[in-house]
């Protein structure tokens, strides 16, 4: 199951206009979204804005991958089902599933879409300062590097006789002792290599630090960025003048 | 020794193996290995050998095909079982250094074995003895040096006493003195009888120490025999990105010399032997004295 | 042209017992190919550390005596401004690329020294173009083979210009043949003049020693041997070091001990040759 969800994240390089447009308009849209999501519980309402995601979703060829990431949360969704019905109403369940179902939907296009490298230069256009957004970046290139290393550390102790699933749930916590000690060190040692590599290619040596890759808005952003905007504003005058909406659409579940 | 049936430790058909991600790294492997063979596996990096291995032990199963260890399948065995047989050294022991001392992590290696007390006991004794890790009995094995960690991560595989040992990479970075040990290992298990597998990029190692070879390209195996013989083509060398070594290379240019040398001149010893006496000989015909 | 000089130089790690490198004095200088050798701990990195200034700058500890690297004390001035002079290529390449892809990789040490957009593209395209990797642009570095990999980090550190480049086991990762490619690709960088000179540290000696002009041989923190590569072969410390002694030059060593010959041992296969065809 996790491994499913966490392939709704990984950037995949391909040309689809999603994929052209500049990351800050898409962080833009996960964001509005997310407020979206956040402001109303009414079941049609949040499935109209999730129906709106979709043609972003298939703008940018990632159905299939978006599939995957809600499957993979599929158990989750109906541990929440049930939790919430039994302490809420039904009816606030389905609002709450669907309301994730738009904030991972529109995250997981964020991140699908957009190479670390050019997230690294958006957060510095929004003035984070570049240790911290290299920093970043360069966590996401050593995700692979280290779930590797993990694979291997297994693969070695597993043949010295090391069995996983062993005994209660105490034993199992042990048992991963040997596990994290050596991942531990082994990444220990790996920021050490990396620190002294970036040391010696002029890391931080000035302060006017130039750029290979730039990004840009495009007409298409602006094009995008607008309509998100008006999207957003429409759903705020909704909000707070909800009798410009049929009733209909304030159904609830009986339950 | 014999090839005998009854003497076939490793049969591997028709095996294939497809990583989760879809990488076909194994394309239809067919393999006989028999008990108390000395074999080098070698190749590119890519061409499937660290795969390979891997499902000697059962950390990796077939896609399709099957690999026999002894009279065990490896799909229908579970892997504690296939762990007590094959050995694998993996190449960097900071991948499985964790324990508190040094006779800890023998003390882990040896975990499922059901040793009474005292045979436990005894055998860490014996392991840290051999393997001159003694003194650093109760150290933690994070201050041992580089060459002593690789001794110790050996160490946790052969006090397990399996009767097939698999080295993977093991003289990377090692000086005369590393090569050496592992020379000196490998000799000590093969009079014991076991079987022993490495696999290697070193081939002056190989020519000098591992009788057959195996060379992997593009999850096949391409060729199979003598190292000698392997190791003095060209056209399989180039695919299998290898290079000759020093003195199969200059053997090659005396026969090429219209020099004649007997079969086996590539090894040091019969290289300078011949040499030897090939100079000594055409010191006395130019009777000039010495080069 | 004296490009580092070590005077008389002991460094100790913080944690350590001993010193790690002791006495040093050592010339580096222009145009030279240089191998360095010595047995596991004898101080090989330890001394490349402390030519870029991550001796003492990263790795804190005792010291006596100084490094000039081009005139500059290594104490006072940053490693990253001594990694303009001085570059340093590590072992394993999947610690060095940060990058998600080539280009940018190679652009990374420019960016960081404020090359202007101009200078940079034209210093990439240069580099791509001597490494031979333009089909490898766009790669990420986990898609690229370990030989590619070490081209690609070799173009990365020759983006920002150094006079020298110095090579930590470049080739253990490596099969031979892919081995014997990137340090052909060293020499040629060096003869075309890209760079003043290499220094390559490592165990396969057969490979870099015919390509060797001096050999520097350490042995427990002291430089031992240091000198043009035929005259160190021959050398009494550097037969008895405990170095990987190449199969051509230990043969004819064992002949020169029978006195069967005289004269000087060859470094590689090709002198190997030239000597069984003069003798013929």
């Amino acid at each position: 199951m996790s491994f499913e969800f966490m392939q709704a994240f990984k950037f995949i390089q391909m040309k689809t206009i999603i994929h052209n447009l500049d990351p800050r308009t898409k962080l833009l849209l996960a964001i509005i979204y997310s407020i979206l999501a956040i402001m109303f519980e009414e079941i049609f309402i949040l499935f109209f804005i999730f129906l709106t995601l979709f043609p972003f979703i298939f703008a940018g060829q990632l159905f299939k991958k978006w599939i995957k990431s809600i499957r993979g949360m599929a158990f989750l969704f109906l541990l929440l089902i049930i939790f919430n019905t039994l302490f809420s109403t039904f009816s606030k369940s389905i609002s709450m599933i669907i309301r994730i179902m738009i904030m991972v939907s529109s995250f997981s296009l964020f991140f699908l879409t957009v190479h670390p490298d050019d997230l690294m230069l958006s957060l510095i256009s929004l003035k984070v300062p570049y240790n911290i957004a290299f920093s970043f970046s360069l966590s996401f290139r050593f995700v692979p590097t280290i779930a590797i290393e993990a694979q291997n550390i297994i693969d070695a102790q597993k043949s010295r006789g090391y069995e996983m699933e062993q005994g209660g749930l105490i034993s199992q916590a042990k048992n991963l002792i040997p596990l994290l000690i050596p991942l531990i060190v082994c990444s220990m040692k790996r920021a050490f290599h990396i620190a002294e590599a970036l040391d010696s290619r002029a890391f931080g040596s000035t302060k006017n630090r130039t750029y290979y890759y730039s990004i840009s808005y495009t007409k298409k952003d602006w094009l995008i960025t607008v309509i998100l905007i008006i999207f957003f504003i429409f759903g705020i005058i909704v909000k707070v003048f909800p009798v410009l909406l049929p009733d209909w659409l304030f159904w609830r579940f009986p339950v | 020794m014999e090839k005998k049936l009854e003497n076939l430790q490793i049969l591997v058909n028709h095996l294939t193996y497809h990583y989760p991600d879809g990488t076909i790294a194994l394309k239809g492997i067919n393999l006989n290995i028999y008990s108390g063979e000395i074999v080098g596996i070698m190749g590119k990096n890519g061409a499937g050998k660290s795969t390979l291995i891997k499902t000697f032990n059962g950390l990796l199963k077939p896609t399709t095909g099957t690999v026999y260890i002894e009279n065990d399948e490896v799909n229908n065995v579970l892997m504690s079982k296939l762990t007590r047989k094959v050995g694998i050294v993996f190449q960097n022991p900071d991948l499985q250094l964790f324990a508190n001392t040094v006779e800890d992590e023998i003390r882990f290696s040896l975990k499922n074995l059901n040793f009474t007390k005292t045979e436990l006991e005894n055998q860490i004794n014996l392991t840290l003895e051999k393997f001159k890790l003694k003194k650093f009995q109760n150290r933690t094995p994070f201050t041992l040096s580089g060459g002593e960690k690789k001794r110790l991560a050996i160490a946790s595989i052969m006090c397990r006493n399996p009767e097939i040992i698999v080295f993977d990479e093991p003289t990377i970075g090692q000086d005369a003195e590393g090569v050496e040990f592992i020379r000196n290992l490998i000799k000590e298990k093969h009079s014991e009888g076991k079987t022993i597998i490495i696999v290697t990029h070193d081939i002056e190692f190989a020519i000098d120490n591992i009788p057959r070879t195996i060379l992997m390209a593009d999850g096949l195996i391409i060729a199979d025999g003598p190292t000698n013989k392997i190791l003095s083509q060209d056209q399989i060398l180039n695919i299998g990105s290898l290079i000759s070594p020093q003195l199969i290379i200059l053997s090659k240019f005396l026969i090429d010399s219209g020099i004649k040398v007997p079969d086996d001149v590539y090894l040091k010893e019969n290289m300078i032997q011949f040499l030897g006496s090939f100079f000594k000989e055409k010191m006395e015909i130019s009777e000039g004295g010495k080069f | 042209m004296n490009l580092i000089k070590f005077k008389d130089f002991s460094f100790k790690y913080d944690q350590a017992q001993d010193f790690v490198l002791k006495d040093i004095k050592l010339n580096i200088e222009s145009g030279k190919f240089i191998l360095l050798c010595g047995i596991t701990g004898s101080g090989k990195t330890s001394l490349v550390r402390a030519m870029n200034g991550l001796i003492p700058q990263f790795y804190h500890g005792e010291i006596k005596g100084d490094v000039f690297v081009k005139g500059k004390n290594t104490k006072n001035v940053p490693t990253s401004t001594l990694s303009r002079d001085v570059g340093l290529v590590f072992q394993n390449p999947e610690n060095q690329l940060i990058a998600m892809n080539v280009e940018r990789e190679i652009a990374f040490g420019p960016e960081n020294i404020g090359i202007p957009w101009d200078e940079m593209d034209s210093r990439i395209k240069e580099c791509i173009k001597i490494t031979d990797i333009e089909h490898l642009r766009k790669k990420a570095p986990f898609e690229i083979s370990g030989g590619e990999q070490q081209r690609v980090a070799i173009a990365s550190i020759l983006a920002l210009q150094p006079e020298i480049i110095i090579f930590d086991e470049p080739t253990s990762l490596l099969d031979p043949k892919s081995a014997i490619q990137i340090l052909n690709l060293l020499k040629k960088i060096l003869l075309e003049k890209k760079i003043s000179t290499i220094i390559v540290i490592e165990h396969r000696l057969d490979i870099v020693l015919p390509l060797a002009d001096e050999v520097i041989l350490i042995d427990k923190g002291r430089i031992i041997e240091h000198g043009e590569a035929h005259n160190v072969i021959n050398g009494e410390k550097f037969l008895n070091s405990g170095v990987n002694i190449p199969k051509c030059v230990s043969v004819f060593q064992k002949l020169m001990n029978q006195n069967i010959f005289t004269g000087k041992l060859p470094i590689s296969i090709e002198e190997t040759k030239n000597l069984i065809n003069y003798i013929k």
